[in-house]
């Protein structure tokens, strides 16, 4: 068969520095590794799968890679016990059982009852009917169970959708497809064969302070150093949880709401919480450590 | 032609791979040479994330794309690969031993029950692992595939057609309406059916567990065989991972790299050390949430058993149950006076012995209906 499917976006990319601009433009710093996987995710036209702890900028990747594109985010959260009524469509029963007793005496034939009117589109028939381009967003896919696995890896691969009551609904473009996982079960490796796949680690020091300012505009260059530096020496704690660059970003904006210029280990105290979300990590973080870390990211900043 | 140098180039560095242990499939090749043909050559960063996101899709196997990248494309100094320095060469005591009871035994016996007779079939299960002979455990080993199908279960969220069910199915009730006018006569009903529970075992590799452990990984290779949500760890001085060994390759050669990665000789066991690694690694992933977890290990704790305690606690918070198997238990004069396992106990649901065969089926009925006891 021909493939006749078009290219995912009206707007294309020739190199990954063009994508890298775009975005940058779109307000995301990829580091180099992260332009290149979704620059070949487009060239090769297939899905990327990005893995990496919490709070590396996985979903926000996605997001910005539509931006820059011009399309349409669609975003599929996946969960246990996620099926197909909630991920491709169901029929609106309600409206149905009302419009066969508004007929009364006529009856009501078949194709009529399951015409396009009845159907709730979700997320993943929503992405492949769409006339606009489309970035589809399957986050978290690791927590789905292997059941929707096995059914999402024939809708990747096909790019269509069969209801039985309607037939068969085919791509007329191919959406973009990013997929997440936190690595919480392997994923199966038929999936894994049919995706580009990227490791997102945590961001270098120099680029972590550029996030910060970019995110957080009113923030002062002494600040951001510190607030990175600092996260940097948690990360480096053995933590239950290790602050992701989500976190840099929320802690960093407590700081310049509170019109801090540099960090102390009262301020840092008091704003913890944004960082360190599990009560164990923020009992191994107090007193010594804390003014410990403090000193560090304060000198390193200089 | 730049194209077919291309070519040749992936074709040879998958060879690469192949050797220090990834699989590189033609599909895998050809999206590497279609990546190639996309980004700029003349970038050394840019050639190696497109040859890493097309050839490698696991996480564990970086380290090993990394080692082979530098020794072949960057013409680095060749650093030991990984598998050869990790993976000690196919024990011959055991291929031999294997060999030799292979044709003992010849082809009909087939170490059902009935065949071995009823009495002989006693005594092998209540025979310690410990002192048995190559011949006997081989029949053990067969015998462990039926144990290892009963696995715990839980209630799925998703619902299927059941008449006893708890909701109603409506896209069937609708479908049934259309023939009666839109009045729903018949009611088809659904529920939630039970699903397997994840599975998490960790079992120690160290010397005083030797007989044992090989044992358990026998066990441990059917369990993963038995079905998805099966994670199994190996731990002695340090924790490795199994499962994907134990999906692939054979028990002994798992053990063998079990036993590379994970055990110092004569250091001892760190049972607090990699049972921290464990929470923090695979339990922040959530790997061991709602799981029950089955810890195999004498309890000899060379370090601190307040330790093994702290994070026995982080377990059993994250677990649905934790079940600790210690083949000295099988012996009836045994107490649990070694430190690390008077620390552990507090936090175990179920403390079982695995020493012999019968005890593995009580572990395996144990795993059956297990619930949870200790508060959530």
């Amino acid at each position: 068969m021909v493939d006749r499917v078009d290219y995912a976006a009206g707007v294309s990319f020739r190199t990954i520095d063009e994508l890298d601009t775009a975005l940058r433009e779109a307000d995301y710093l990829p580091d180099r590794g992260l332009a290149t996987a979704l620059f070949l995710a487009l060239a090769l036209e297939k899905p990327v799968l990005l893995e990496g702890e919490a709070g590396v900028g996985k979903t926000e990747a996605a997001k910005a890679l539509a931006t820059a594109l011009d399309a349409r985010l669609i975003r599929l959260q996946c969960y246990e016990g996620l099926d197909v009524s909630h991920a491709v469509y169901e029929w609106n029963y309600p409206r149905q059982l009302l419009h066969i007793r508004a007929a009364q005496e006529g009856t009501v034939s078949e194709e009529e009852l399951f015409g396009s009117e009845f159907l709730i589109r979700r997320p993943l028939l929503d992405a492949i009917d769409s006339d606009k381009p489309v970035v589809l967003l399957i986050d978290e896919i690791d927590r789905a169970d292997e059941e929707f696995e096995a059914f999402l890896l024939e809708v990747l691969s096909d790019f269509q959708i069969t209801i039985p009551e309607l037939g068969t609904i085919r791509a007329r473009r191919k959406p973009a497809v990013v997929l997440t996982s936190n690595r919480t079960r392997e994923l199966h490796d038929a999936l894994k064969r049919r995706t580009l796949f990227h490791w997102i680690g945590h961001p270098s020091i120099e680029r972590e302070v550029e996030i910060v300012k970019l995110r957080v505009p009113e923030i002062s260059e002494r600040l951001a150093k510190e607030a990175a530096a600092f996260v940097r020496g948690l990360r480096a704690l053995d933590l239950a949880k290790p602050p992701g660059v989500a976190e840099t970003i929320d802690w960093a904006q407590a700081l310049a709401a509170l019109g801090r210029e540099e960090i102390d280990a009262e301020v840092v105290e008091q704003t913890l919480g944004s960082v360190l979300k599990y009560r164990e990590d923020i009992e191994t973080v107090r007193d010594e450590t804390l003014v410990g870390l403090v000193e560090e990211a304060r000198a390193s900043a200089r | 032609m730049q194209g077919t140098a291309i070519v040749r180039h992936v074709v040879t560095f998958g060879r690469v791979l192949r050797e220090v242990g990834i699989e590189v499939g033609p599909g895998r090749a050809a999206n590497a040479v279609r990546g190639l043909g996309a980004v700029d050559l003349t970038r050394q960063d840019d050639v190696y994330f497109t040859l890493r996101q097309t050839l490698v899709s696991r996480h564990d196997e970086l380290e090993l794309f990394d080692r082979a990248f530098v020794a072949w494309f960057l013409r680095g100094p060749v650093t030991p690969l990984v598998r050869q320095t990790l993976e000690p060469p196919f024990p011959e005591r055991v291929a031999a031993d294997t060999l030799r009871s292979g044709l003992d035994q010849g082809a009909g016996d087939t170490g059902r029950p009935q065949e071995l007779g009823a009495s002989a079939y006693e005594l092998l299960r209540e025979k310690d692992f410990a002192e048995m002979t190559s011949d006997e455990f081989e029949r053990v080993r067969r015998l462990m595939a039926a144990i290892a199908r009963t696995r715990p279960r839980r209630t799925s969220r998703r619902r299927s057609p059941d008449p006893r069910g708890d909701r109603l199915d409506l896209r069937r009730l609708l479908r049934k309406s259309l023939r009666t006018g839109g009045e729903p006569i018949e009611q088809p009903w659904k529920a939630r059916k039970a699903v397997p529970r994840k599975l998490v075992v960790l079992c120690d590799v160290s010397g005083s567990m030797d007989a044992y452990a090989r044992a358990l990984l026998f066990y441990l290779h059917a369990i993963v065989g038995s079905g998805p949500g099966v994670e199994a760890f190996a731990f002695g001085t340090r924790l490795t991972r199994l499962t994907h060994d134990l999906a692939t390759r054979d028990p002994e050669a798992a053990l063998a790299r079990a036993n590379a990665i994970a055990v110092d000789w004569g250091s001892g066991t760190r049972i607090g050390a990699s049972l921290r690694e464990f929470n923090a690694i695979y339990g922040r992933r959530a790997l061991s949430r709602g799981a029950v977890v089955v810890v195999v290990s004498d309890g000899w704790e060379r370090d601190d058993p307040d330790l093994v305690a702290r994070e026995m606690a982080k377990l059993a918070r994250a677990a649905y149950a934790v079940v600790w198997v210690n083949p000295l238990k099988g012996n009836p004069e045994y107490q649990p006076l070694a430190g690390g396992m008077r620390a552990a106990l507090p936090f175990v649901d179920r403390f079982l012995p695995g020493h012999n065969l019968r005890s593995l089926e009580e572990l395996g009925a144990v795993l059956a209906g297990i619930e949870r006891r200790h508060a959530a």
